[in-house]
């Protein structure tokens, strides 16, 4: 049913155009009411004040002379033109002087009574024309009966200017109020209708559209403007996990497909110690794979902004836990360990994950860097006012070309194939650095006997400063 | 122990049955989540083992409603979501562990043990004994045999849980949470080198070793 009406009447503009015409029309009755309160209402009390002044200076002459005081007034006043209509008649209604013939109405008993009438007036061209008056009786002590009225008519006639006055001005704004909104509307809907072409076009599987901004700032723009941003955020976390995907397929095929040869093979030996052996091998291998596939998915997450809670956390801390951490373990490999840890560095970061980026750096370190080596790890503000996190090692280092390929998923240089590994740490890290606004910085190391060795540089923003205490 | 083990899951189930009755324990399992909270309500037992996600009533509403209602049996969540904000909610709702799936059988026994021991010792100790292994909490000394170890804070702290465990199986992964508050595995063998040191510390001077290797599966601090 609401569906037949035209688009632009369903639009949420124009039934806002339809409440502006309905409230503009209760102002219109409003400003009548004030308007005839202010003109037609003064003029009319204004008027019954003068009746009544007028009433009372009669009145005053009937106290002091009696009925023939009283009709030598109303001869005077009737002759003089003024606003009032008058008539004075005996107790038997007939006429003594005054306008009228006759009493427009029965007079009361005793004391005085208001009236309004019609009565019909003669101009000089002998035009008889219907004409109101109101005015007031007043019942004399000796039966007479006096009549005071006023005509009434230039007050309809005021009234009635108002009234058009107001009635029209209030048309032209009805008029005006629905077809401004029918304007705005038809706007606002062309440029809602921009943003819902946009999400087609994203359904039907063009995920790199984006809504048109304006760059007027206004309301419609800050909501292209999001849904842009949701659009690319999106986009992202797509081409992720496709790579995902891509990633797991490639790389836990060739494990997979040796864990499946290895079981088959332990299916024909016999029963025994090499059976036993062969089931032992495939559940380490088991345990690799599903290694790999939780780092991978540890991966996806940081990777698509996942985050756990971020806090300003004092970098220092973090340093000294896992100096504490790593140093026996260098120690255990014949490598020296040495730290260099500045204090009052904050930064704004999930604990858990910066200290994981760090530890995969630890851990190359330890891996990578040959007997007698050093490993140190610093942290420190760098001269663009950075927090860095860096672990030096005494390693072969990773030549400059492999650097940029080193971060991405499962790569790992020939000489480390042979190290344990999933070839995601640098991945995991650089994607940690990446979620907090950061980089992963590879460069030369210390150098020694057996390479350049490797710096690598979890670079970070640093937190607000709030070290009042 | 008596556990029950909450999980919708079949095979999962009958896994964890298997497991835990392997290692001598008593267990119960219920199917989901309305009956597995009648169930914890009704009988008592040492821990219970609630998979985060079930059929009806999940895991996490589970446990906030059993605590709610005022059981104080410790539970360990079983879950395939291991990142640390479903942990951190897990924990919240009146979990006193958390392991994701998959995990090896032992790490499951070894965490399930630590939580029964949990119940037992609700009093505040002061003063921990393995053999003649002395652990003062207030006074933070070591003793053996009357001899003082000087420790490190942290190799006291990792001390400090075997001690409080002793006699299971911890597993690295449970030591790397419980005393360093870290939620992954490095790659390197941090932790043994850890226990190497805390045993040249311990048990070199000494003819009986306290502290074991489990293979496959952790340590153990054993008399």
């Amino acid at each position: 049913m609401i569906n037949r009406l035209p688009a632009l009447v369903r639009t949420t503009t124009f039934r806002l155009a339809l409440v502006h015409a309905a409230l503009f029309i209760v102002f219109s009755g409003a400003l009548l009411v004030y308007l005839y309160s202010a003109t037609a209402g003064y003029l009319g009390r204004q008027a019954g004040s003068e009746l009544n002044a007028e009433v009372s200076a009669l009145s005053a002459a009937y106290a002091r002379g009696g009925f023939s005081r009283l009709n030598q007034s109303v001869i005077e006043r009737s002759s003089a033109r003024g606003p009032f209509f008058y008539l004075l008649v005996r107790g038997d209604g007939s006429k003594v002087s005054g306008d009228f013939d006759m009493l427009p109405d029965d007079p009361p008993e005793v004391g005085q009574t208001d009236i309004s009438f019609d009565y019909e007036a003669r101009s000089i061209e002998g035009d008889v024309q219907r004409k109101s008056a109101a005015g007031r009786m007043v019942r004399l002590q000796d039966q007479g009966v006096l009549m005071v009225a006023y005509d009434t008519g230039a007050r309809g006639e005021i009234v009635g200017r108002v009234t058009d006055v107001v009635w029209t001005s209030a048309f032209v704004g009805i008029i005006l109020s629905l077809l401004g909104g029918a304007l705005v509307s038809r706007w606002a809907a062309q440029r809602a209708e921009a943003l819902a072409k946009t999400a087609e076009d994203v359904m039907a599987g063009d995920l790199s559209r984006r809504a048109p901004v304006l760059g007027s700032g206004d309301e419609f723009d800050r909501l292209s403007e999001r849904l842009n941003a949701m659009l690319s955020k999106l986009e992202r976390l797509m081409v992720a996990s496709r790579h995902a995907g891509d990633a797991i397929a490639h790389d836990l095929r060739s494990p997979l497909s040796r864990l499946r040869n290895r079981l088959e093979g332990a299916l024909t030996e016999p029963v025994g110690e090499a059976r036993e052996e062969a089931i032992e091998q495939s559940l380490d291998e088991l345990d690799a794979v599903l290694e790999t596939f939780n780092a991978i998915l540890r991966l996806s997450r940081v990777q698509s902004g996942d985050s756990g809670p971020m806090q300003l956390l004092d970098v220092a801390l973090i340093a000294d836990e896992l100096s504490e951490l790593y140093e026996p373990v260098c120690d255990e490999n014949d490598l020296s360990f040495h730290a260099e840890v500045k204090t009052g560095l904050y930064v704004q970061a999930d604990r858990s994950l910066v200290a994981q980026a760090v530890v995969n750096l630890l851990d190359n370190a330890v891996k990578y860097t040959p007997k007698n080596g050093a490993v140190v790890l610093r942290a420190r503000r760098t001269r663009a006012g950075d927090v860095e996190l860096a672990v030096t090692d005494t390693g072969p280092g990773i030549p400059r070309g492999d650097r940029s390929r080193v971060v991405e998923r499962f790569v790992r240089l020939e000489q480390s194939r042979t190290e344990p590994g999933s070839g995601l740490g640098l991945s995991l890290a650089a994607a940690v650095a990446d979620l907090h606004g950061g980089r992963l910085e590879l460069t030369e190391g210390a150098g020694g006997p057996s390479g350049p060795g490797l710096r690598a540089a979890l670079v970070l923003p640093a937190g607000q400063k709030t070290r009042q205490d | 122990m008596r556990v029950l083990v909450i999980e919708d899951d079949n095979d999962a189930a009958s896994f964890v049955h298997k497991v835990l009755t392997e290692a001598g324990h008593a267990v119960d399992v219920e199917g989901n989540g309305e009956s597995g909270l009648d169930q914890a309500q009704s009988t008592d037992y040492d821990a219970l083992v609630v998979d985060r996600m079930l059929p009806g009533l999940d895991g996490v509403s589970l446990l906030r409603s059993y605590r709610d209602g005022g059981g104080r049996t410790p539970a360990l969540f079983l879950s395939a979501l291991g990142d640390v904000d479903h942990r951190v909610e897990g924990l919240t709702a009146g979990g006193d562990d958390y392991l994701s799936k998959p995990y090896a059988p032992s790490e499951l026994v070894a965490r399930v043990e630590a939580l029964g021991r949990r119940s037992v010792g609700e009093a505040p100790v002061t003063k921990l004994t393995v053999g003649g292994l002395e652990m003062d909490l207030l006074a933070r000394t070591v003793r053996r045999d009357g001899q003082k170890i000087d420790l490190q804070p942290r190799e006291f702290r990792l001390l400090e849980f075997l001690m409080r465990h002793a006699g299971q199986v911890v597993t690295r992964t449970m030591l790397l949470e419980k005393v360093w508050d870290y939620h992954f595995d490095p790659q390197t063998n941090v932790i043994d080198v850890h226990i190497s040191r805390l045993r040249g510390k311990i048990d070199k001077d000494f003819d009986a070793p306290l502290l074991h290797t489990v293979r496959g599966a952790g340590y153990r601090l054993q008399a």
